[in-house]
């Protein structure tokens, strides 16, 4: 299939009422979620999930693209009207759009939030465009060696998402690694940890691990504690968005887009990191620097724009080579194993249509996205008002459907509560689940390639340095443990230096 | 970040996770064929090598936690349960194990109500009627998407059935 047959193709494939109807509700859902407190764009595309199965592929995917670029904007508007960050990239957006909000001017806020969004999320997914295509074509060379090389390099991301400590989240990660190992082992038939049980054969279900893992413990935190939050949410205020004001703070809106994308298409950094590091350039460079955190519009911009810039790139890893971008990507890529898709290089040649499909719809989300936030900005009051005590158990209520529609298995719904009690233990003890759900994705992959490369090489460890690509994800790799080693080392530093000196003042006052 | 007796038992539970699943798990649930050729194609060289990277995990955590800066008291995250708070994870834990147990007696639906009232409850009992008449719409919409519109065989268990 040529270019141009593909995008036709997939053309048609937009050109349906419903992929704009489900990118709509996507859209609107992830918006609602996140603007929701206690919701989180992770929980709603995981519980999105299971309602994709009835739809056909591309309008499935298109909806939860649409939760998961919703969600990213959605959580902006609790940050600057209640200071409670919907996503952890929020945060950077509640520094100035609460303060703004104080002022009276949330109304100014939450608009340039959203240009700064939308400009972004389609910053983002022309980058898409342009790359994902490239590097698949360069990825279709190559052969076990490499793609076991390239998921080692791309382990490295557990880095970015271990949260305090490296050390947990490789622990969470060898967990996620182990899990994937069970059911019968590809090349010698036996079984593997199935400990006798027929259901476990067929290893453990990705979604009803993904759902146990990122949306009970949430339910379990809350019946835990069952305090009612006193959210005091602002007015809109009178305050427009002037013209004027937009432009000034373009160039922080560009700036930011770059760095989202740049750091989105790098696998494990995501969106928190960009938007402080876009919020950060800005207020560098700006010459209100010194409004900044006091309510500076700039800053807002800044840091919605690095926020969504990186919503688009995540797709690039995702799309061109199979491995997932973040931890929302990474449940995505259960939408395309739902509906018999792979992710990665083939996913160009043999479904071509759907790669095109997608990267139009991609386009008319950003569109979608400025509506249906518009309207999202004045109703967020209701939004908002969602009692915790009925949106938990409604949560519990969709957890089970959803799992169990899978693979119509009441054993799925085990496993999902299992993993929710998992869940909740490392959330209290502090171990990111982030890690967990990355190992459990990128196990198999990372093994059976190990193991093709073993039977092709007839047990000879060289062919992992066979070629220039594996010799480059391996140097890749080095660098990238040397940098996290250091930067560990850095932390732990920081860390005893913080520790002797709240040991002195505890000292002085004694 | 936990205190350091917490971090401390955290990494020795770790480790004790990976000894049992190195000597105890791996050789007693893996079932390696009698000739494997090449030992990294043994079912079990995998498993092996991710338990030994989390003892390792285990043993530089619990060393971390002894040896390392101490978190001041203040700032540590307190892992103590009160006992109004254990109770509702007991009854929440019960409610859970029921809701497996019920699935395949009382039917997907059914069940689904009865534990959305039953959290409702155990988080308070505010906005009741709403909560009830949640309890019983969600599950009831979602049944009918699934089972008409997603063509999914829910449940129906074996006291009242739906249509």
């Amino acid at each position: 299939m040529t270019f141009l047959e593909a995008l036709s193709a997939g053309f048609t494939l937009v050109a349906q009422w419903e992929s704009i109807f489900f990118l709509g509700l996507g859209v609107t859902i992830g918006v609602i979620a996140g603007a929701i407190p206690g919701m989180s764009a992770t929980m709603a595309v995981a519980l999105t999930l299971p309602f994709t199965f009835a739809l056909q592929p591309i309008f499935g995917i298109l909806l939860l693209l649409g939760v998961y670029k919703g969600g990213i904007f959605g959580g902006s508007i609790p940050a600057i009207l209640i200071k409670t960050p919907g996503t952890p990239a929020s945060s950077a957006t509640a520094l100035d759009g609460y303060p703004m909000a104080e002022q009276g001017r949330a109304g100014e806020a939450l608009s340039m939030s959203l240009y700064a969004s939308c400009i972004a999320d389609l910053m983002s997914n022309l980058a898409l465009i342009v790359f994902a295509a490239w590097l698949a074509s360069f990825a279709l060379n190559f052969g076990p060696p490499e793609m076991f090389t390239l998921i080692v390099f791309s382990l490295t991301i557990i880095a970015g998402v271990s949260g305090d400590s490296l050390i947990k989240g490789i622990f969470a990660a060898g967990v996620g690694l182990m899990l994937a190992t069970i059911g019968l082992d590809f090349i010698a038939g036996t079984e593997r940890l199935t400990f006798g049980s027929i259901d476990m054969r067929g290893g453990l279900n990705f979604i009803a691990v993904l759902i146990g893992l990122f949306a009970l413990p949430e339910i379990i935190s809350y019946m835990r504690k069952s305090q009612a939050q006193d959210h005091r949410v602002r007015g809109m205020g009178y305050s427009k968005l002037k013209w004027l004001d937009f432009r000034r703070c373009l160039k922080s809106i560009f700036r930011g887009s770059a760095i989202g994308v740049f750091l989105g298409a790098i696998p494990g950094i995501g969106a928190a990191p960009s938007a402080f590091l876009s919020y950060s350039e800005a207020r560098r460079a700006s010459p209100n620097r010194e409004n900044f955190g006091k309510g500076e519009l700039e800053g807002v911009a800044a840091a919605e724009a690095g926020n969504n810039g990186v919503a688009g790139a995540t797709l690039i890893p995702l799309l061109s080579l199979g491995i997932p971008g973040d931890v929302i990507t990474a449940i995505i890529i259960g939408a395309f194993m739902v509906h018999n898709l792979t992710p990665g290089p083939l996913l160009f040649l043999n479904n071509a249509d759907i790669v095109y499909a997608l990267f139009i719809g991609l386009i008319a989300s950003s569109f979608l996205l400025l509506i249906i936030g518009s309207v999202a900005i004045r109703l967020f009051r209701y939004i908002a008002d969602v009692p915790s005590n009925l949106l938990f158990p409604g949560v519990l209520v969709l957890c089970i459907f959803g799992v169990y529609a899978v693979n119509n298995s009441i054993f799925d719904v085990a496993v999902m509560l299992v993993m929710g009690v998992v869940g909740y233990i490392m959330l209290l003890l502090r171990i990111p689940a982030a890690p967990f759900l990355i190992g459990f994705i990128l196990g198999p992959m990372l093994e059976n390639n190990f193991r093709q490369a073993m039977l092709m090489s007839r047990g000879d460890l060289s062919i992992f340095a066979r070629g220039p690509i594996t010799i480059l994800f391996l140097c890749l790799t080095v660098i990238s443990v040397v940098l996290i080693i250091r930067s560990t080392m850095r932390a732990a530093r920081l860390k005893r230096e913080m520790a002797s000196y709240a040991a002195k003042s505890e000292q002085a006052q004694g | 970040m936990l205190s350091r007796r917490d971090e401390i038992l955290t990494g020795l539970g770790v480790m004790l996770l990976a000894a049992a699943t190195l000597w105890w798990i791996i050789p007693t649930y893996i079932a390696i064929p009698r000739r494997v050729p090449i030992k990294a194609l043994s079912p079990a060289f995998w498993p092996t090598i991710i338990a030994w990277v989390m003892l390792i995990c285990g043993a530089l955590l619990a060393l971390r936690a002894a040896f390392g800066p101490v978190t001041p008291d203040a700032a540590a995250d307190d892992l103590s349960v009160s006992r109004a708070e254990g109770l509702r994870l007991l009854a929440l834990g019960a409610i859970l194990v029921g809701v497996y147990f019920a699935l395949p007696i009382l039917g997907m639906v059914w069940v689904c109500m009865i534990a959305f009232a039953l959290l409702l409850l155990l988080s308070g009992g505010s906005n009741l009627g709403w909560g009830l008449l949640t309890a019983i719409l969600l599950p009831l919409a979602l049944y009918f998407f699934f089972s008409k519109v997603a063509g999914v065989a829910i449940p129906q268990g074996q006291i009242v059935r739906l249509p």
